[in-house]
This record gives structure tokens, C-alpha cells and sequence, in this order.
């Protein structure tokens, strides 16, 4: 049947994004559960956890390329097709860091994480699953905005940027006494390597979480 | 039997056929923007295209055809009766098949350049290529430039223009009902102009430009402020906040697409009664004019299988109606619809054959550069225009084929 309209009609690419972002959350999740379980000296899930990670990961993955691979040469979108690839390689790249710290940390399985840096670490860890948490959101309201161009709604997702920015800060601090607390009470050369990088690893999940938020604000400039 | 009775009855059926793809394919036009946007259902849509196109026919549509559409070929060809009724029969055949073989591979090409075509087709056969107007050949060509083009820019402007006063206020709800009697008053003005100028019944008025244009302004601003009343009627607070502007749009849009419907009905009936009339004239007084009077009841018949396409063929855009089009909004559909309208007027004013479906083509397309659309193809468009190129040359090749097949049955 001949109908112009539907023919030139294409899926958004902007659901997959929702749900990419969905599966962010739900495998930062999963990460902090790997994180406890990792210190607590009863763990046997730890593996479990990040198989769990892995699963994500790879569900993400696959919602990644269905957008790239949907998007055909001359396909019209509220932004810029190649922006939005950019921002999703971003976005992706924060569950590459997750199961990049969840990977350095197998490493050194034997070795619990020590005591006397244990708050500084779960401290970390938290403030770098808030800007997920709050990425999510963000898709979700810039949704909104690519479908009313409300200046109201522009406002609200650039404060939700700015938020981010803001929990990236935050984290960058928190990253920056964990390591000094490490200087200052580990001896072991192996144990300050292990945990530096460790710190410096899920310290760039928020670094990615707050590119996006940057990239996310390129998008929504007019 | 004779032969001329032979002929008028495969043109009665032809002719039917013709108006049902008419009415199969171009449901989409009129109707498509407000189904997707879901300012009626398709049941409605099927219902009042249905009436609509019957209306538009049998009342608007034109009761005096020229012989040869657009008069694209010189009447001279015609002098032979016998000739003439075995040309604009096969003109009818090779246009349904065209049309028929666009409807299988679902390409928006516009029926009106069927029917050229296939006229050029049966001039080339009779006379050679003298016989064809080029200046009038020369206008199809452009038209499928101007008229995506055109409404591609209008389209553009519509939606920067609702993004800009209704969308990025602080208030899009109040702003869009503050502002409606601008958007329908524009668009009634249009549809006014349109209906003067365009429809037999409007000519028949034969006013002068400004005259024409005052009325317009006077309609225009009567049913802008009437159909703002009209909108705020019974719209609940829930719809308000859910929706926004686009609780606007959506009412203003049941309108334009109505409009759309109504002219697709007066405009496209004659690309499949217009032969027809031309066979059924010939049998009855054996000479040809220019011109050939259209009766009543063929434009009502035309009407009525433009009807039964849309009856039929809307099954099939049902099934198609899915994910697809959920990004087009009332805003979006009703910018689509303005600039298809204003196209088709303003091209018909400078006597541009040009199609609906060309027209909203472009005003999908201009909607889109102005990033209205979450996604859409623009990929496909240069496919599109292939058949639109395509649809003259083998609209004429395939009549050439079936007249001389004729000559040399009878």
C-alpha cells in the first residue's frame, strides 16, 4: 500500500536511549552490590555479581548497536546524527569503567579491601552511582524536551547537567582522600598499587557520567 | 456488441478502478498526519475521508474536463472518433497500472502524472512529438521540484514559527489557545482562497483577486475566533496538563486534514472520470470539443470509488500504523497539512499540475530540517523522486503499448 508518510517515518532512536541509559542504572547497581560483597568477609557472590555486571554490559551493548545500526544515511533527527553517536559511546564508556574497576579488582581477589580505608572506598563508590542514577533521568527528560522544545523543559534539563557536573565533583574529592588515605596507611607496595589504580578506575565512571551530562548539553544548545 | 459499448463499459470499470486506487492511496494524504498524531481514530479517518472525497467529487469537483488532461497533447490528435475512444481508453488503462503497480510497491507517485503521461503517451502514438505542448510538459517536470520544495519551506517555517511563540513560552498551553485564531484563521484563509480560486464552484463565483481575498479574511477571522471557542469547549483539565499545546493542535488539525480530504475529492476525481468522460461523451454524441461536460453521476461514481478505495486500503494502512509514526505530533501534523494545503493552492493559481502527495512529501521533510522529528528517512525521498520521475515516461510507454495493441484488436 502506498503511504508516503509512513515509509519516511522511522523508530526513534531516542527509546533506545531511555533504555540503554536504564540498563546504566540497573548495572551501577549491580556494581555497588559486587562492591559490598567484595568487602564483606563473608562473600560468596562476588562472582555472581559480576557475571551479573557482565550481562548488562552486554544487553547494553546490543541496545547500542541496534541505535547505530538503525539510523541509515539520511536520517533526520533533532540533533546531529553523529552527536548522538558521540554521546552514546559516552555513555557506554560508563559501564566500560564499571566493569573495568570490577576486572582490576578480581585481580587481587585473595586480598579483601582494608579496613582502615573501607569508608573512604564505599564513600567513592556512592558518589559515582549518584550521576548514573541521575543520567537516567536526564535521557529521560531530554526526551521530553526534543518532543515540546518547552524552554521550561530546557531549563530543567540543564539543571539535571548541572547536577551532575556538581556529583562529578564531589566524586573527584572523595577519589582524591581515598587515595591519600591509602598513602597514608598502607605499607604494602602491591596493596597501594592495587588500590590507587582501583580508586582512580571507578573515580572515571563519574568522569564518563559527567561527559554525557556535557555532551547531553552540546545537544540541547540551540 | 459494438465496439463503442465494449469500450464504455471497460471505461466504467476502469474508471471505477482508477478512482478506487485514488481513494486507496491518497487516505494517507489527507489522513495520515492526524491518525499518526492521533487527533481521531482511523475508523473516523476512514468515515469523514470517505464522506469528504464523495462530497468534494460529486459537488466541487469539476463538472467541465478538458479533453486531454492539463491539456498536455493538441486536440488535433482527437479528429477521429473511432481514434479518440481507443486513446483515452488506453490512457485510463495504462494509468490504473501504473498507479496499481505503485499501490503494490507502496511509492507515493501522483495520479495526476499518471494520466499525463499517459496522454503524452497516446499523442507521441497518433501525431509524433509534435503534437505535444512542451511548455505544459516543461510545468509537470518543475512541478516536481517546485511543489516539494515549496512546501518543504513552508513546513520549515510553520514549525520554527510554533516552536518559536507557542513551544519555548513559559506557558505553551495558554500561548497556543491565545495564539489559535492566527493558526486556523491562516489556515481557513488558505482553505477560503483555495475553494475560490481552485474548485469549478468557486470559479463559478468568478471573483476578482482582492474581492476574493477580503471574503477570505473576512471567513478567516470569524472562524479563527469561533473555533478558539470551539477548542476550550469541554477540554478537560487532565488533556490540559498531559498534553499541553498539543491539545490544541490536535483540534485545529481534525480541520486541515478534513480540508485536505475535501480537495483531494475535487481535484483527483477528474484523473479518473476526466477519460472517462471523454469515452462516455464520445459514444453518446460522436464528436469531441476541448472541453467535454462531466455529468453528475460520474463525478458522484468517481466519489464513491475513491470512497471504496479509502474503505478498503485503510485496512491496510492500519497494519501499518504502528511504532512508525508515534513521533508526530499535532504540532508536527498539523505543520505537515498546513504546508501541503498551501502548496497545492498556490501552485494551482500558477497552473502547476501539481500532486497532493508531492506536497506532503515536502512538508514531512521540512518539518524534519527544522528537527521537528525524533527520526525520519530522508534517505528514502530520492527513491520516492525516482518514481515520480519515472511515473511520465512509463505512464506513456505502457499507453503507446495498449493503444496500438487496440488499433490492431478492433
Amino acid at each position: 500500500m502506498r503511504i508516503p508518510f509512513f515509509s519516511i517515518f522511522i523508530s526513534s532512536p531516542f527509546d533506545a536511549l531511555q533504555e540503554h541509559a536504564e540498563k546504566v542504572k540497573e548495572c551501577s547497581w549491580a556494581f555497588q552490590q559486587a562492591m559490598e560483597c567484595y568487602a564483606s568477609t563473608r562473600c560468596e557472590t562476588f562472582d555472581d555479581h559480576r557475571q551479573e555486571v557482565t550481562r548488562f554490559e552486554h544487553e547494553a551493548d546490543e541496545i547500542k548497536r541496534r541505535i547505530r545500526g538503525h539510523l541509515p544515511k539520511g536520517v533526520m533527527l533533532p540533533i546531529e546524527k553523529f552527536q548522538l553517536f558521540r554521546y552514546l559511546r559516552e555513555q557506554d564508556a560508563v559501564l566500560d569503567a564499571v566493569q573495568e574497576s570490577l576486572k582490576w579488582l578480581s585481580f587481587r581477589a585473595e586480598a579483601s579491601i582494608p579496613e582502615s580505608v573501607e569508608k573512604e572506598l564505599f564513600l567513592l563508590v556512592d558518589s559515582v552511582i549518584e550521576p548514573i542514577e541521575e543520567l537516567a533521568h536526564m535521557v529521560g527528560q531530554a526526551h521530553i524536551y526534543f518532543r515540546n522544545f518547552s524552554e521550561k523543559q530546557r531549563r530543567k534539563v540543564k539543571e539535571i547537567i548541572s547536577n551532575m557536573r556538581q556529583m562529578e565533583h564531589d566524586a573527584d574529592q572523595r577519589e582524591f582522600a581515598l587515595i591519600q588515605k591509602i598513602f597514608a596507611t598502607e605499607n604494602d607496595p602491591v596493596a597501594v598499587f592495587h588500590l590507587v589504580r582501583l580508586a582512580e578506575t571507578i573515580g572515571s565512571i563519574a568522569d564518563h557520567a559527567e561527559n554525557t551530562g556535557d555532551m547531553m548539553r552540546a545537544m540541547l544548545a540551540k | 456488441m459494438p465496439t463503442e459499448v465494449i469500450v464504455l463499459i471497460v471505461g466504467f470499470l476502469v474508471g471505477f478502478y482508477m478512482a478506487w486506487n485514488i481513494g486507496a492511496n491518497d487516505v494517507a494524504n489527507s489522513m495520515a498526519s492526524a491518525v499518526g498524531a492521533k487527533a481521531i481514530t482511523l475508523r473516523q479517518a476512514i468515515l469523514i475521508a470517505g464522506i469528504l472525497n464523495i462530497v468534494g467529487a460529486a459537488f466541487i469537483g469539476s463538472h467541465v474536463t478538458d479533453t486531454i488532461r492539463k491539456g498536455i497533447v493538441s486536440t488535433d490528435v482527437l479528429s477521429d472518433p473511432h481514434i479518440a475512444l481507443l486513446g483515452a481508453l488506453s490512457a485510463l488503462l495504462s494509468a490504473s497500472l501504473w498507479v496499481s503497480f505503485a499501490t503494490w510497491r507502496s511509492l507515493p507517485v501522483s495520479t495526476t502524472h499518471s494520466i499525463v503521461g499517459s496522454m503524452v503517451g497516446f499523442g507521441v502514438a497518433m501525431g509524433g512529438f509534435s503534437v505535444i505542448h512542451w511548455g505544459v510538459l516543461g510545468a509537470v517536470v518543475l512541478s516536481w521540484v517546485i511543489s516539494p520544495v515549496f512546501s518543504l519551506v513552508i513546513g520549515f517555517l510553520m514549525f520554527k514559527l510554533i516552536i518559536w511563540i507557542v513551544l519555548s513560552s513559559s506557558d505553551p498551553f495558554g500561548a497556543a489557545l491565545k495564539k489559535s485564531p492566527w493558526f486556523i484563521g491562516t489556515a481557513v484563509f488558505i482553505i477560503a482562497m483555495s475553494f475560490l480560486f481552485k474548485t469549478p464552484l468557486g470559479k463559478s463565483l468568478s471573483l476578482s483577486t482582492p474581492v476574493a481575498g477580503l471574503i477570505s479574511l473576512m471567513i478567516a477571522s470569524m472562524i479563527g475566533y469561533l473555533g478558539k471557542w470551539a477548542i476550550n469547549y469541554k477540554l478537560d483539565a487532565e488533556k490540559k496538563l498531559r498534553l499541553g499545546a498539543e491539545a490544541i493542535f490536535r483540534r485545529i488539525q481534525i480541520g486541515t486534514s478534513c480540508y485536505v480530504a475535501l480537495a483531494q475529492g475535487a481535484n483527483d476525481v477528474a484523473n479518473a472520470i476526466g477519460p472517462l468522460a471523454v469515452i462516455y461523451f464520445l459514444v453518446k454524441e460522436g464528436t469531441l470539443g476541448a472541453t467535454v461536460p462531466v455529468p453528475f453521476f460520474l463525478l458522484f461514481l468517481g466519489g464513491v470509488g475513491i470512497a471504496v478505495g479509502i474503505a478498503m486500503g485503510g485496512r491496510r494502512v492500519i497494519q501499518t500504523v504502528g511504532s512508525r509514526i508515534t513521533t508526530l505530533s499535532n504540532t508536527r501534523g498539523f505543520s505537515v497539512d498546513f504546508s501541503a494545503a498551501t502548496t497545492v493552492l498556490v501552485a494551482s493559481k500558477l497552473g502547476l499540475p501539481v500532486s497532493t502527495t508531492h506536497s506532503a512529501v515536502g512538508g514531512v521533510m521540512g518539518v524534519g530540517l527544522a528537527r521537528g522529528f525524533e527520526a525520519v528517512n530522508f534517505g528514502i525521498i530520492f527513491q520516492i523522486m525516482l518514481y515520480w520521475v519515472l511515473t511520465v515516461p512509463v505512464a506513456a510507454l505502457t499507453c503507446i503499448g495498449i493503444f496500438k495493441f487496440l488499433l490492431w484488436v478492433t
